[in-house]
């Protein structure tokens, strides 16, 4: 799985279309990014990555690269 | 604990009851605006719940389903030997509310009663407590009523505003020759107290005028520190951490599987969990029965209100192999193995504010 593989997945979550998220999107900018939109991510990484990530972190996270930067850091076993 | 074991109790009745006031989420259109209510709504699963009117306590609905349940049993109240009032919301600080039900239900007086706080894996945890009362308390008959209400919620609040319904439960417990256990797996880790707490308001941070004044968070939510506070995505990891391992622990425990279980009750917490959990535990959403649809999320009460407006015609008829598991605030969760039927289900009680009994 690569860097940008992840993307389109968060554009699913966040109902966004495709190709409108880069790795430089601020979350704070996107419309349907919210609480309930970090439970989603936490159910798409669980069942695609077949881990949970931290959701502190996730709350920390200020651009969609933040959030394949945890995805990306679990898998390579950080 | 994992396998814990207890047997010659059996569940002899079951009742729930609701306030008679349904609430839908249109009423919220107005404060948070239909499109972002529908998010939610779809989300949560919660299409209506039912809300006590002020002055309507957990207590009343709770001594509104044992009456019922002892009446349609037709047992005699001196026989109840113990009786368990298990919730966050007393009637008073103090003094403890079981001791109030004791008079409102005309029990014996020399019947035990006692409180125990704790939410939503409370109906695991109030089995165990009186199977042990009852395995070796020297106990032959337990009352076991349990509910919360949501007087603590900000209603301009949406993490919890739309989610919780008010209901309470009673169970009669029995000694019994029959054999037949149940099998229980228990736990619990207090580094999750912070993510489900009302902060102020008790002895760690008494109530004064800061802390009653509601003030916005990051998100736009508007709630003070006497009002719960929920981190939902916190409260979400924790369930994917512990619940399908409990599970897990408990089928192993009982040396069973999700094919021999005839229903798997879990606590109501939202469709969106449940439903990630049923796809993750490979169990078939036609074991899992739901009522967070028409009640929401009702605390510890969510199994028995799950049980008695999805089960009632079948547990009143036959036995049934169930799992029950609930899991939430503290964090606390539990889940047993049992084997449930040919017991009294009244039908759901919708309490109105003039049908109180016995009010104190």
């Amino acid at each position: 799985m690569t860097r940008k593989e992840i993307i389109p997945q968060i554009e699913i979550l966040v109902e966004a279309d495709a190709g409108a998220l880069s790795e430089q999107t601020l979350l704070s900018e996107i419309t349907h990014w919210d609480s309930l939109a970090a439970v989603g991510f936490i159910a798409m990484v669980d069942e695609n990555f077949g881990f949970t990530p931290s959701p502190k972190r996730i709350a920390e996270s200020k651009t969609v690269g933040d959030l394949v930067d945890l995805v990306i850091a679990n898998l390579k076993g950080q | 604990m994992s396998g814990v074991r207890i047997s010659g109790m059996r569940i002899a009745g079951i009742a729930s009851a609701v306030p008679d006031r349904a609430h839908l989420p249109t009423e919220f259109y107005e404060l948070f605006g239909k499109e972002e209510v529908l998010k939610v709504v779809n989300s949560t699963g919660v299409h209506k719940r039912h809300l006590a009117p002020p002055g309507m306590c957990t207590s009343d609905l709770c001594v509104a389903a044992a009456n019922r349940l002892l009446c349609e049993g037709k047992w005699d109240r001196q026989s109840i030997d113990a009786v368990i009032f298990l919730s966050q919301s007393p009637d008073y600080f103090l003094p403890f509310t079981a001791a109030l039900i004791q008079r409102r239900l005309g029990l014996s007086t020399e019947c035990a009663a006692f409180d125990v706080n704790l939410g939503c894996s409370g109906y695991v945890y109030g089995l165990w407590l009186a199977g042990s009362l009852i395995a070796g308390g020297g106990m032959r008959r337990v009352l076991l009523l349990m509910g919360d209400n949501t007087s603590h919620v900000s209603e301009e609040d949406k993490s919890v505003a739309l989610i919780f319904g008010d209901a309470g439960a009673a169970s009669i417990l029995d000694k019994t020759e029959e054999p037949g256990e149940f099998i229980f797996v228990l736990g619990t880790d207090g580094r999750g107290a912070k993510n489900l707490i009302i902060p102020a308001g008790r002895c760690r941070k008494p109530s004064d005028a800061t802390t009653r004044l509601r003030r916005e968070d990051k998100d736009g939510n508007r709630r003070s520190e006497e009002e719960l506070y929920m981190n939902g995505a916190e409260i979400f990891a924790f369930t994917l951490a512990e619940v399908p391992k409990m599970i897990r622990q408990v089928l192993t425990a009982s040396e069973k599987n999700i094919e021999t279980i005839d229903s798997v009750i879990l606590h109501q917490a939202n469709k969106f969990i449940l439903e990630y959990l049923a796809k993750r535990m490979k169990i078939p959403m036609e074991k899992m029965p739901l009522s967070l649809g028409e009640y929401g999320n009702t605390s510890s009460a969510s199994i028995p209100v799950t049980m008695t407006h999805c089960l009632r015609d079948q547990l009143s008829r036959r036995k049934m192999d169930l799992l029950l598991g609930g899991f939430g605030i503290g964090y606390s969760w539990g889940a047993v193995t049992c084997t449930v039927g040919e017991i009294v289900m009244p039908e759901m009680i919708f309490l109105g504010m003039d049908e109180i009994d016995g009010k104190p």
